[in-house]
């Protein structure tokens, strides 16, 4: 389908584009890579009256160093992060994950800002920014401020973003050389997370120093599985504690059931994929 | 599809009774609606829905079909299309009421079809998204119905003005507890449900 006319703007930097969203007004849609609000627009399920396209803002693409943290610009692509060796050296959860995403198409054009500020509860990157302890950079007409990812996702497709801001940088703690999983469920290659389970531990000498679980698609947003967590760390890294582990995966979680998977059998998922996201993530 | 929620409001039975079946009194408890028209039993109106990027304006009808008073029982079928073509809502929600000392409460059991994209989507996000309208809803209903109950003297008779319609917009719901103005009418939280429903499966890669 063709969708609704619609204004557009392009501009060139993060001020002309906050001033631009204010002038729109409340029916304005950012747009960044397109890979999820272009179908939407099609389907005329959204009309937005203007849209601002964040596509031509070159200081919103790349990734850098600031001391102890990664800053991966809201604009970059999966495919840029990817080629990237910083991304796989310090936040290699993220790099597992977007290896996941789709086809190399929408890798091209989609972006780690446009998954995030989307919050597609089966989105693959939510879950990983939460695990890593991602901060969100968000600029709006009065300034700048910074969102951790544990406030970002309040709902389905809803976030923290108030609708004149706009998601500018993602700071994210770098995890020096951690292991990394990013295990997901799905009935074929390229449909979306029924359950998945993001996966990053710190190991030095067959022990688990640290470990960050977070889950993809149990409830309306991304949950961390603290209580795998906790029973990892500081534990010898084998088949058995891992499994053991892994029960503790939909602790404390009441999944949604929706037309791929009731409650219990995401509890399953949860438990199972958890699993195999340690163990492949440690090689045990 | 079956849909219920329970519903609680500090008021007695026979103020929630006359309340639930006055469109003019509910409508504008339901966030994003707006009542166009009141015609006996039937009415008109829009609810205009917002998640995430998908905005969606539902028009339709509603009519009871059916009050028993005996019973505290009430049928309402309405029916709605989103006025860019993606698809109708047709719901009948049954309503009970049951007096526990002061307080009402009330079971609203909804049975939702869904024709055009929403068909496909599943059904977890309706349950998530109507179990969250019915809050506000029963909240809206108490807190009109809380001051009903104390200025006995003012017969309602001139509601004040409608405040503005503002779309169900999950972002600020959990955050606008004071629900100044969410209402509910029950048919038409249905129908808005029906439309959270849409949004749940819209992706690129489907």
């Amino acid at each position: 389908m063709i969708p609704s006319n619609f204004g557009y703007v392009a501009p060139t930097t993060v001020d002309e584009a906050v001033a631009a969203l204010a002038e729109a007004g409340e029916d304005a849609k950012v747009i960044a890579g397109g890979q999820s609000l272009m179908p939407v627009l099609r389907l005329r399920l959204a009309a937005p009256t203007t849209v601002v396209d964040l596509g031509r803002i070159d200081e919103l693409r790349g990734l850098r160093e600031d001391g102890t943290d990664l800053v991966i610009g809201a604009m970059t692509t999966y495919y840029d992060l990817l080629r990237n060796p910083l991304l796989g050296k310090h936040a290699l959860l993220i790099a597992e994950a977007i290896r996941t995403v789709a086809d190399p198409q929408i890798r091209h054009r989609g972006t780690l800002g446009g998954a995030l500020a989307h919050a597609d509860p089966a989105g693959d990157l939510c879950a990983p920014a939460l695990a890593l302890d991602a901060t969100l950079t968000v600029a709006g007409p009065s300034g700048r401020r910074s969102i951790p990812a544990a406030e970002f996702f309040v709902d389905y497709f809803t976030t923290a973003l108030q609708p004149d801001e706009i998601l500018t940088e993602i700071r994210i703690p770098k995890h020096t050389d951690w292991a990394a999983r990013y295990e997901k469920f799905h009935r074929v290659a390229q449909s979306w997370s029924i359950v998945a389970v993001a996966a990053t531990v710190a190991i030095e000498g067959g022990v688990i120093q640290q470990a960050r679980v977070a889950l993809t698609n149990m409830v309306s947003v991304p949950v961390r599985a603290r209580g795998v967590e906790e029973a990892l760390i500081g534990q010898t890294a084998n088949g058995e504690l891992i499994r053991a582990a892994a029960e503790h995966a939909a602790e404390g979680i009441e999944p949604m059931t929706d037309g791929n998977a009731d409650a219990a059998y995401r509890s399953h998922l949860a438990k199972v994929l958890t699993r195999r996201a340690v163990a492949t993530a440690v090689g045990a | 599809m079956q849909l219920e929620h329970q519903l609680s409001v500090p008021a007695p039975i026979d103020v929630v009774w006359p309340a639930l079946l006055d469109p003019q009194r509910v409508a504008p408890c339901v966030p994003g609606a707006t009542l166009t028209g009141v015609d006996g039993d039937s009415f008109t109106g829009t609810v205009k829905v917002k998640v995430g990027p998908i905005t969606l304006l539902y028009k339709g009808t509603g009519e009871f079909t059916e009050h028993d008073e005996q019973a505290r029982r009430a049928v309402l079928k309405a029916s709605a299309k989103d006025t860019r073509g993606n698809g109708t809502v047709n719901a009948t929600v049954t309503l009970t009421l049951s007096e526990e000392g002061d307080h009402t409460t009330g079971v609203v059991a909804t049975d939702l079809s869904i024709t055009g994209r929403p068909a496909q989507f599943g059904r977890g996000m309706i349950a998530d998204v109507g179990g969250k309208i019915i809050e506000q809803f029963s909240a809206c209903l108490s807190e009109k119905l809380a001051v009903v109950v104390t200025e006995p003297a003012s017969e309602p008779v001139e509601e004040p003005a409608a405040p503005p319609v503002e779309p169900l917009d999950l972002v600020h719901y959990a955050r606008r507890s004071a629900l100044k103005r969410v209402g509910p009418l029950v048919a038409a939280a249905m129908l808005v449900l029906l439309i959270g429903a849409l949004v749940r499966r819209l992706r690129s890669r489907d």
